[in-house]
Protein backbone atom coordinates (compact mmCIF):
# COMPACT_ATOMS: atom_id res chain seq x y z
CA UNK A 1 0.00 0.00 0.00
CA UNK A 2 2.80 2.34 0.94
CA UNK A 3 4.63 1.44 -2.29
CA UNK A 4 1.46 2.16 -4.25
CA UNK A 5 1.01 5.56 -2.64
CA UNK A 6 4.66 6.36 -3.21
CA UNK A 7 4.27 5.51 -6.86
CA UNK A 8 1.21 7.72 -7.27
CA UNK A 9 2.89 10.53 -5.41
CA UNK A 10 6.15 10.36 -7.36
CA UNK A 11 4.28 10.16 -10.65
CA UNK A 12 2.67 13.49 -10.03
CA UNK A 13 5.79 15.04 -8.71
CA UNK A 14 8.59 13.64 -10.86
CA UNK A 15 10.50 15.81 -13.28
CA UNK A 16 9.36 13.90 -16.35
CA UNK A 17 5.69 14.68 -15.62
CA UNK A 18 6.63 18.30 -14.97
CA UNK A 19 8.56 18.48 -18.26
CA UNK A 20 5.60 17.06 -20.17
CA UNK A 21 3.10 19.52 -18.77
CA UNK A 22 5.42 22.49 -19.35
CA UNK A 23 6.10 21.36 -22.91
CA UNK A 24 2.40 20.86 -23.66
CA UNK A 25 1.67 24.46 -22.75
CA UNK A 26 4.70 26.05 -24.35
CA UNK A 27 4.38 24.14 -27.64
CA UNK A 28 0.71 25.01 -28.03
CA UNK A 29 1.51 28.68 -27.53
CA UNK A 30 4.61 28.56 -29.77
CA UNK A 31 2.69 26.96 -32.61
CA UNK A 32 -0.06 29.57 -32.47
CA UNK A 33 2.30 32.42 -31.73
CA UNK A 34 0.23 33.49 -28.74
CA UNK A 35 0.40 33.53 -24.95
CA UNK A 36 -1.77 33.09 -21.89
CA UNK A 37 -2.61 36.82 -21.80
CA UNK A 38 -3.94 36.89 -25.39
CA UNK A 39 -5.96 33.78 -24.59
CA UNK A 40 -7.54 35.45 -21.55
CA UNK A 41 -8.38 38.59 -23.59
CA UNK A 42 -9.84 36.49 -26.38
CA UNK A 43 -11.95 34.51 -23.94
CA UNK A 44 -13.31 37.71 -22.39
CA UNK A 45 -14.12 39.27 -25.76
CA UNK A 46 -15.88 36.18 -27.12
CA UNK A 47 -18.07 35.87 -24.05
CA UNK A 48 -18.78 39.59 -24.10
CA UNK A 49 -19.79 39.44 -27.77
CA UNK A 50 -22.20 36.56 -27.20
CA UNK A 51 -23.59 38.22 -24.08
CA UNK A 52 -24.38 41.39 -26.02
CA UNK A 53 -26.77 39.44 -28.28
CA UNK A 54 -28.00 36.56 -26.17
CA UNK A 55 -28.49 35.70 -22.55
CA UNK A 56 -25.89 33.34 -21.15
CA UNK A 57 -27.10 30.73 -18.70
CA UNK A 58 -24.37 29.12 -16.64
CA UNK A 59 -20.60 29.16 -16.91
CA UNK A 60 -19.17 29.77 -20.40
CA UNK A 61 -15.94 28.03 -21.34
CA UNK A 62 -13.41 28.98 -24.03
CA UNK A 63 -10.25 26.90 -24.27
CA UNK A 64 -7.62 25.57 -26.62
CA UNK A 65 -7.74 21.93 -27.52
CA UNK A 66 -4.95 20.23 -29.44
CA UNK A 67 -4.78 17.19 -31.62
CA UNK A 68 -1.36 16.34 -32.91
CA UNK A 69 0.25 19.49 -34.23
CA UNK A 70 -3.14 21.14 -34.76
CA UNK A 71 -5.09 23.25 -32.33
CA UNK A 72 -8.70 24.41 -32.13
CA UNK A 73 -10.64 26.85 -30.02
CA UNK A 74 -13.31 25.00 -28.07
CA UNK A 75 -16.12 27.38 -27.21
CA UNK A 76 -18.94 26.22 -25.01
CA UNK A 77 -21.48 28.83 -23.99
CA UNK A 78 -24.74 27.68 -22.42
CA UNK A 79 -27.65 29.90 -23.48
CA UNK A 80 -30.85 30.71 -21.68
CA UNK A 81 -33.94 29.51 -23.54
CA UNK A 82 -37.33 31.23 -23.68
CA UNK A 83 -39.41 30.30 -20.69
CA UNK B 1 15.30 6.67 -63.12
CA UNK B 2 17.48 5.95 -66.15
CA UNK B 3 18.90 2.44 -66.45
CA UNK B 4 16.58 1.38 -63.65
CA UNK B 5 18.87 3.16 -61.17
CA UNK B 6 16.93 4.56 -58.24
CA UNK B 7 16.98 8.32 -57.94
CA UNK B 8 19.42 9.87 -55.54
CA UNK B 9 18.07 11.28 -52.31
CA UNK B 10 19.05 14.55 -50.69
CA UNK B 11 18.49 14.35 -46.93
CA UNK B 12 18.94 17.29 -44.55
CA UNK B 13 19.71 16.60 -40.89
CA UNK B 14 18.58 19.46 -38.69
CA UNK B 15 17.57 20.23 -35.09
CA UNK B 16 17.16 23.91 -34.28
CA UNK B 17 19.18 23.64 -31.08
CA UNK B 18 22.92 23.11 -31.30
CA UNK B 19 24.79 20.29 -29.63
CA UNK B 20 22.10 17.62 -29.87
CA UNK B 21 24.08 15.39 -32.23
CA UNK B 22 23.32 16.46 -35.80
CA UNK B 23 26.88 16.07 -37.04
CA UNK B 24 27.37 12.79 -35.17
CA UNK B 25 24.16 11.50 -36.78
CA UNK B 26 25.19 12.64 -40.27
CA UNK B 27 28.67 11.16 -39.89
CA UNK B 28 27.51 7.78 -38.64
CA UNK B 29 24.44 7.28 -40.80
CA UNK B 30 26.36 8.22 -43.96
CA UNK B 31 29.36 6.05 -43.03
CA UNK B 32 27.06 3.16 -42.31
CA UNK B 33 25.28 3.51 -45.68
CA UNK B 34 28.64 3.72 -47.46
CA UNK B 35 29.77 0.58 -45.63
CA UNK B 36 26.71 -1.19 -47.04
CA UNK B 37 27.89 -0.21 -50.51
CA UNK B 38 25.78 2.87 -51.22
CA UNK B 39 27.45 5.89 -52.79
CA UNK B 40 27.20 8.66 -50.24
CA UNK B 41 28.33 12.27 -50.08
CA UNK B 42 28.06 14.46 -46.99
CA UNK B 43 27.85 18.21 -47.39
CA UNK B 44 28.84 20.35 -44.41
CA UNK B 45 26.79 23.54 -44.48
CA UNK B 46 27.84 24.72 -41.03
CA UNK B 47 30.00 27.37 -42.63
CA UNK B 48 32.14 29.19 -40.07
CA UNK B 49 31.67 26.49 -37.41
CA UNK B 50 32.58 23.27 -39.16
CA UNK B 51 32.75 19.99 -37.28
CA UNK B 52 31.96 17.23 -39.75
CA UNK B 53 35.56 16.85 -41.01
CA UNK B 54 36.73 16.41 -37.42
CA UNK B 55 34.01 13.91 -36.46
CA UNK B 56 34.72 11.87 -39.59
CA UNK B 57 38.48 12.07 -38.95
CA UNK B 58 39.08 13.70 -42.33
CA UNK B 59 40.36 17.09 -41.12
CA UNK B 60 43.87 16.55 -42.49
CA UNK B 61 42.65 15.69 -45.95
CA UNK B 62 40.69 18.87 -46.64
CA UNK B 63 42.10 20.99 -49.46
CA UNK B 64 39.24 23.04 -50.85
CA UNK B 65 35.87 23.99 -49.38
CA UNK B 66 32.30 24.59 -50.54
CA UNK B 67 32.75 28.38 -50.88
CA UNK B 68 35.73 27.88 -53.17
CA UNK B 69 33.61 25.58 -55.32
CA UNK B 70 30.81 28.14 -55.47
CA UNK B 71 33.23 30.96 -56.27
CA UNK B 72 34.82 28.89 -59.02
CA UNK B 73 38.28 28.57 -57.46
CA UNK B 74 38.13 24.80 -57.87
CA UNK B 75 35.79 22.19 -59.30
CA UNK B 76 33.31 20.27 -57.20
CA UNK B 77 35.24 17.03 -57.83
CA UNK B 78 38.49 18.63 -56.59
CA UNK B 79 36.85 19.72 -53.34
CA UNK B 80 35.33 16.32 -52.51
CA UNK B 81 37.36 14.49 -49.86
CA UNK B 82 37.37 10.73 -50.26
CA UNK B 83 37.22 8.61 -47.12
CA UNK B 84 39.91 5.94 -47.46
CA UNK B 85 38.17 3.60 -45.02
CA UNK B 86 34.93 3.63 -47.01
CA UNK B 87 35.49 3.86 -50.76
CA UNK B 88 31.90 4.99 -51.38
CA UNK B 89 31.98 7.92 -48.95
CA UNK B 90 32.86 11.50 -49.88
CA UNK B 91 32.70 14.77 -47.96
CA UNK B 92 32.27 18.31 -49.21
CA UNK B 93 33.89 20.45 -46.48
CA UNK B 94 32.49 23.70 -45.12
CA UNK B 95 34.64 26.84 -45.08
CA UNK B 96 35.81 27.86 -41.63
CA UNK B 97 36.64 31.53 -42.14
CA UNK B 98 33.51 32.54 -44.02
CA UNK B 99 29.85 33.14 -43.19
CA UNK B 100 26.62 31.25 -43.68
CA UNK B 101 25.07 34.17 -45.59
CA UNK B 102 27.78 34.09 -48.24
CA UNK B 103 25.92 31.33 -50.07
CA UNK B 104 22.35 31.12 -51.30
CA UNK B 105 19.75 28.32 -51.43
CA UNK B 106 20.03 28.38 -55.26
CA UNK B 107 23.78 27.69 -55.08
CA UNK B 108 23.23 24.74 -52.74
CA UNK B 109 20.54 23.41 -55.09
CA UNK B 110 22.94 23.68 -58.04
CA UNK B 111 25.63 21.76 -56.14
CA UNK B 112 23.19 19.01 -55.22
CA UNK B 113 22.03 18.73 -58.83
CA UNK B 114 25.64 18.32 -59.88
CA UNK B 115 26.16 15.58 -57.24
CA UNK B 116 22.92 13.65 -57.85
CA UNK B 117 24.05 11.56 -60.85
CA UNK B 118 27.05 10.17 -58.94
CA UNK B 119 25.50 9.44 -55.56
CA UNK B 120 22.66 7.46 -53.99
CA UNK B 121 22.52 9.65 -50.88
CA UNK B 122 23.46 13.27 -50.37
CA UNK B 123 23.42 14.21 -46.68
CA UNK B 124 23.36 17.84 -45.64
CA UNK B 125 24.69 18.73 -42.19
CA UNK B 126 22.57 21.74 -41.25
CA UNK B 127 23.83 24.43 -38.87
CA UNK B 128 21.92 25.14 -35.65
CA UNK B 129 19.46 28.01 -35.78
CA UNK B 130 16.61 29.08 -38.06
CA UNK B 131 18.40 31.71 -40.13
CA UNK B 132 20.08 31.78 -43.54
CA UNK B 133 22.17 28.66 -42.83
CA UNK B 134 19.00 26.67 -42.17
CA UNK B 135 17.32 28.00 -45.31
CA UNK B 136 20.37 27.07 -47.39
CA UNK B 137 20.43 23.58 -45.91
CA UNK B 138 16.77 22.72 -46.55
CA UNK B 139 16.54 24.27 -50.03
CA UNK B 140 17.71 21.27 -52.01
CA UNK B 141 16.55 18.50 -49.68
CA UNK B 142 13.98 15.86 -50.60
CA UNK B 143 13.65 14.60 -47.03
CA UNK B 144 14.36 15.90 -43.56
CA UNK B 145 15.56 14.24 -40.36
CA UNK B 146 15.15 16.13 -37.09
CA UNK B 147 17.52 15.22 -34.26
CA UNK B 148 16.57 15.99 -30.68
CA UNK B 149 17.51 15.11 -27.10
CA UNK B 150 14.98 14.13 -24.43
CA UNK B 151 15.02 17.54 -22.75
CA UNK B 152 12.60 20.44 -22.88
CA UNK B 153 14.78 23.02 -24.65
CA UNK B 154 15.77 20.65 -27.45
CA UNK B 155 12.15 19.51 -27.91
CA UNK B 156 10.88 23.08 -28.11
CA UNK B 157 13.45 23.93 -30.80
CA UNK B 158 12.72 20.69 -32.64
CA UNK B 159 9.03 21.59 -32.67
CA UNK B 160 9.79 24.99 -34.20
CA UNK B 161 11.99 23.38 -36.85
CA UNK B 162 9.31 20.79 -37.69
CA UNK B 163 6.81 23.63 -38.13
CA UNK B 164 9.19 25.45 -40.47
CA UNK B 165 9.93 22.28 -42.45
CA UNK B 166 6.20 21.63 -42.82
CA UNK B 167 5.61 25.16 -44.10
CA UNK B 168 8.45 24.59 -46.57
CA UNK B 169 6.52 21.60 -47.92
CA UNK B 170 8.38 18.69 -46.30
CA UNK B 171 6.34 15.54 -45.77
CA UNK B 172 7.24 12.50 -43.65
CA UNK B 173 9.73 14.32 -41.47
CA UNK B 174 11.58 11.76 -39.36
CA UNK B 175 12.74 11.98 -35.75
CA UNK B 176 16.00 10.75 -34.22
CA UNK B 177 16.16 10.85 -30.43
CA UNK B 178 19.78 11.07 -29.32
CA UNK B 179 21.32 10.62 -25.86
CA UNK B 180 18.40 8.79 -24.27
CA UNK B 181 19.06 7.53 -20.75
CA UNK B 182 16.62 4.65 -20.19
CA UNK B 183 17.54 4.46 -16.49
CA UNK B 184 16.46 8.07 -16.00
CA UNK B 185 13.24 7.56 -17.97
CA UNK B 186 12.46 4.63 -15.71
CA UNK B 187 13.05 6.74 -12.62
CA UNK B 188 10.67 9.38 -13.98
CA UNK B 189 13.41 11.91 -14.56
CA UNK B 190 13.62 12.00 -18.35
CA UNK B 191 11.13 12.41 -21.19
CA UNK B 192 10.40 9.03 -22.76
CA UNK B 193 10.23 8.19 -26.47
CA UNK B 194 6.43 8.12 -26.22
CA UNK B 195 6.45 11.56 -24.57
CA UNK B 196 8.57 12.97 -27.41
CA UNK B 197 6.37 11.43 -30.10
CA UNK B 198 3.28 12.81 -28.39
CA UNK B 199 4.73 16.32 -28.40
CA UNK B 200 6.35 16.37 -31.83
CA UNK B 201 3.86 14.17 -33.75
CA UNK B 202 6.30 12.88 -36.38
CA UNK B 203 7.53 9.37 -37.18
CA UNK B 204 10.39 7.85 -35.25
CA UNK B 205 13.48 6.91 -37.25
CA UNK B 206 15.90 6.06 -34.48
CA UNK B 207 16.69 5.99 -30.78
CA UNK B 208 20.33 6.46 -29.80
CA UNK B 209 21.06 5.75 -26.14
CA UNK B 210 23.61 7.81 -24.26
CA UNK B 211 26.93 6.04 -24.82
CA UNK B 212 30.34 7.16 -23.65
CA UNK B 213 31.84 5.35 -26.62
CA UNK B 214 30.65 8.30 -28.73
CA UNK B 215 33.12 10.61 -26.96
CA UNK B 216 35.90 8.05 -27.38
CA UNK B 217 35.17 7.59 -31.11
CA UNK B 218 35.02 11.33 -31.64
CA UNK B 219 38.38 11.75 -29.90
CA UNK B 220 39.85 9.25 -32.32
CA UNK B 221 38.08 10.54 -35.43
CA UNK B 222 36.48 7.16 -36.03
CA UNK B 223 32.74 6.90 -36.57
CA UNK B 224 31.05 5.02 -33.71
CA UNK B 225 29.55 2.49 -36.14
CA UNK B 226 33.07 1.03 -36.50
CA UNK B 227 32.83 -0.07 -32.87
CA UNK B 228 30.42 -2.98 -33.13
CA UNK B 229 30.13 -3.35 -29.36
CA UNK B 230 28.81 0.17 -28.85
CA UNK B 231 25.03 0.51 -28.44
CA UNK B 232 25.12 3.91 -30.16
CA UNK B 233 26.89 2.32 -33.13
CA UNK B 234 24.14 -0.28 -33.48
CA UNK B 235 21.53 2.47 -33.16
CA UNK B 236 23.06 4.49 -36.03
CA UNK B 237 23.36 1.37 -38.20
CA UNK B 238 19.68 0.66 -37.54
CA UNK B 239 18.81 4.20 -38.65
CA UNK B 240 20.60 3.59 -41.95
CA UNK B 241 18.77 0.32 -42.46
CA UNK B 242 15.42 2.02 -41.82
CA UNK B 243 16.34 4.71 -44.36
CA UNK B 244 16.79 1.92 -46.89
CA UNK B 245 13.25 0.80 -46.17
CA UNK B 246 14.11 -2.12 -43.93
CA UNK B 247 11.72 -2.79 -41.05
CA UNK B 248 14.11 -2.79 -38.10
CA UNK B 249 12.46 -3.28 -34.73
CA UNK B 250 13.03 -0.64 -32.07
CA UNK B 251 14.65 -2.16 -29.00
CA UNK B 252 12.68 -1.48 -25.86
CA UNK B 253 15.28 0.53 -24.00
CA UNK B 254 12.89 1.17 -21.17
CA UNK B 255 12.64 -2.53 -20.47
CA UNK B 256 14.78 -3.23 -17.41
CA UNK B 257 16.23 -6.50 -18.71
CA UNK B 258 17.68 -4.65 -21.69
CA UNK B 259 19.08 -1.94 -19.51
CA UNK B 260 20.69 -4.50 -17.18
CA UNK B 261 22.29 -6.23 -20.14
CA UNK B 262 23.53 -2.89 -21.43
CA UNK B 263 25.09 -2.08 -18.07
CA UNK B 264 26.63 -5.54 -17.91
CA UNK B 265 28.10 -5.11 -21.38
CA UNK B 266 29.51 -1.75 -20.35
CA UNK B 267 31.09 -3.30 -17.28
CA UNK B 268 32.61 -6.13 -19.34
CA UNK B 269 34.05 -3.68 -21.83
CA UNK B 270 35.48 -1.63 -19.03
CA UNK B 271 37.16 -4.54 -17.28
CA UNK B 272 38.54 -6.04 -20.49
CA UNK B 273 40.40 -2.83 -21.38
Amino acid sequence: MLEFLKKIYSREDNSRTKANSRLRLVLTHDRLDMNEKIMETLKGEIIELIASHMEIDGVPDVRLITEGRHAALDISIPLKGRS
Amino acid sequence: MENGKPESKVIVVTSGKGGVGKTTTVANVSTSLARMGHRVVVMDLDIGLKKLDLILGLENRVIYDIIQVIEGECTLKQALVKDKRFPDLYMLPAAQTRNKDEITPEQVKALCDELRPDFDFIFIDCPAGIEQGFRNAIAAADDAIVVTNPEVSAVRDADRIIGMLESAGFKDIKLVVNRLRPDMVKQGDMLSIDDLLEHLCIDLLGIVPEDKNVVISTNRGEPIIMNNRAVAGTAFTNISRRLLGEDVEFPNFEDSSFWDRFKLLGRNLFSSK
